[in-house]
């Protein structure tokens, strides 16, 4: 049995803006950071607006520099961004001048692989995603769904080890986004390559994930680790009747709004210490 | 998925572009028509001395196409125009690459780029004429120095404007540095840059006159210093009318390669 966690997050600290000053003068947007991610594992990291999430993201796929502590894959080595990790963006960041194909080849292309194997893996991951047929469009002209699967595919096809997956469902309707979670579900089950999943709804994260990583804000850091412990795979049954669910949704929708009205600036919208006469009326009776 | 064929957009409706494509350009034969019987009239009262009839200058532009002296002044002309081009696109391109890709070196270059653009070329001349001389040398330089600067801006500026969310991408799938200056930076600005291929190549066509006339007399320059001189005004349209038609062809040429340049963006599919 592997004991070797695939991301190990020790101690991590995170400054913006410190340049040569010191890290008085910065902000510091993650503290003391510390999880473990294992192989084969989904992880959701939900939290507050500003909380650090995508910077934490970045520093474990290597994008940016760690500040304090470390990061370590496979227990050994630091991040460093390649063919081993796949990173799924909001906004999809699909090459507008470049076909579907061409788009979830590129990163075959980066790496020298050879244009046979290109095509033929790019092929099976577009297929994966079901949208075989669609090779030749371009990005413009698909549907906020269909492009968001080819940023998964485009990922899923350099054969990573961690996807990271930053938001990907944000943009899409309420529809989609549960069809796109369903897909990549099925899509992991099939080849259990470890996921480090971005999230603002609760729903999708308990859907989603093994375990939730619920993080608070200034400075990041992590508040509580939560297990999932329902059965998968999820999709076959009623999955927001069952009592898990209602009760882990409910603490941390608790939890998320206790920050939140920790935060002076929405203090007034739930109540909280801090809000003041003219927005009495928007109190809670 | 049966609902993904309804999400996607139609696909372009090349023939029905086709069709369009075929009607202006009938709508433009007949404005061309128009300015030439304008053109007529006009030479009627004007006489041939201000104004020559296009019926006038159509036998002395097939005269001279058949003494050869046309062929070999357009030669003449285009071997400026073009060799003063072609490097004007070498050096605007690669600077405004290393530009916009280097930040520190662009907003260096910045400001002295901007400041010759905006200075009249033709203040060159005397100085290009001392350095080079009076023949193709310092044609080619005129040129040169006349197209340069809407390529490097336009290069720059397209460079400059990439997508940074791209740049990120590319550099999580592993790309080192000059992976993304050629997978990223350079097809996301290649708009712009032909963009900037069609200004300068307008200006180009200027510069070639301009060098033709301030130095060494040669090339339709030349024919056209010769018959405006001698008031052969007739003699005179002709190359007029062969600079119109050499910058025609090649801002349509150009026009062309910018369509296929942006051929991904939505816009461009939807005329
Ligand atoms: N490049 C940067 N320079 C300066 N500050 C930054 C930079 N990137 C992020 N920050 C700051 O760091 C904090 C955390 O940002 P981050 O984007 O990681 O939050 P997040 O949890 O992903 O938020 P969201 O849920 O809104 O996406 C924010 O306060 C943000 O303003
Ligand atoms: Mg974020």
């Amino acid at each position: 049995m592997t004991t070797i966690p695939k991301i190990d997050v020790r101690a991590v600290g995170k400054w913006f803006g410190r340049g040569d000053q010191g890290q008085a003068a910065g902000i510091e947007v993650l503290r003391d950071v510390t999880f473990a991610v294992m192989p084969g594992e989904f992880v959701c990291l939900v939290g507050p607006s500003g909380c650090g999430k995508t910077t934490l993201l970045r520093m474990m796929s290597g994008l940016i520099p760690i500040d304090r502590g470390q990061i370590l894959i496979d227990g050994t080595r630091p991040p460093v961004p390649g063919p081993h990790a796949g990173f799924v963006f909001q906004s999809y960041r699909l090459l507008p001048w470049r076909t579907v194909l061409d788009n979830v080849r590129f990163p075959l292309e980066i790496q020298g692989k050879d244009a046979a194997e290109q095509r033929q893996r790019a092929a099976t991951y577009i297929r994966m995603v079901g949208l075989a047929g669609f090779e030749q469009r371009y990005p413009h002209e698909l549907s906020g769904g269909m492009q968001q699967r080819v940023g998964l595919a485009r990922a899923l096809a350099m054969g990573p080890e961690i996807l990271f997956m930053d938001e990907p469902f944000a943009a899409l309707d309420a529809q989609t986004r549960e069809f796109m979670q369903i897909a990549l579900s099925r899509i992991w089950e099939a080849n259990r390559v470890t996921v480090v999943f971005v999230t603002h709804s609760l729903d999708e994260a308990l859907f989603l994930a093994d375990r939730v990583i619920l993080m608070r804000p200034r400075p990041g850091a992590v508040e509580e680790v939560l297990a999932v412990p329902l059965p998968r795979p999820r999709w076959t049954y009623d999955f927001h009747a069952r009592s898990e669910f209602v009760a882990l949704r409910a603490h941390l929708w608790e939890r998320i709004r206790r920050m939140v009205a920790d935060q002076p600036e929405f203090a007034w919208l739930l109540g909280g210490p801090g809000d003041d006469e003219a927005h009495g009326q928007l109190r809670p009776v | 998925m049966g609902t993904d064929r309804a999400q996607v957009l139609p696909a372009p409706r090349v023939r029905a572009a086709g069709h369009r494509r075929l009607g202006v350009t009938a709508w433009r034969l007949i404005a061309l028509g128009m300015i030439l019987g304008a053109w007529h009239v006009a030479s009627i009262p004007a006489g041939a001395l201000l104004l020559p009839s296009p019926l006038a200058v159509a036998p002395q532009f097939v005269a001279l196409l058949r003494s050869g002296e046309l062929l070999a002044a357009t030669a003449s002309s285009l071997t400026v125009l073009f060799s003063g081009y072609s490097l004007a696109i070498l050096t605007g391109v690669s600077l405004g690459v290393l530009m916009g890709g280097i930040r520190p070196f662009g907003e260096t270059l910045e400001i002295f780029v901007h400041a010759m653009n905006s200075t009249p070329r033709v203040a060159f001349i005397p100085l290009i004429v001392l350095w080079f001389g009076l023949g193709i040398k310092a044609k080619v330089v005129i040129v040169w120095l006349t197209a340069v600067f809407p390529i490097l801006i336009n290069t720059y500026v397209g460079v400059q404007n990439t997508d940074w969310g791209l740049i990120e991408a590319a550099r999580s799938f592993g790309a080192r540095q000059s992976q993304v200056f050629r997978h990223i930076m350079l097809p996301s600005a290649l708009p712009y840059v032909v963009t900037g291929l069609r200004i300068g190549a307008a200006l180009a066509v200027i510069g070639t006159v301009v060098a033709e006339l301030y130095t060494a007399l040669t090339g339709l320059g030349h024919l056209l210093a010769l018959f405006g001189n001698t008031f052969q005004t007739a003699k005179y349209f002709v190359p007029v009318v062969t600079l119109l038609l050499i910058g025609t062809a090649i801002s349509e040429s150009l026009k062309a390669l910018e369509r296929r340049a942006a051929r991904w963006k939505s816009t461009t599919v939807e005329f």
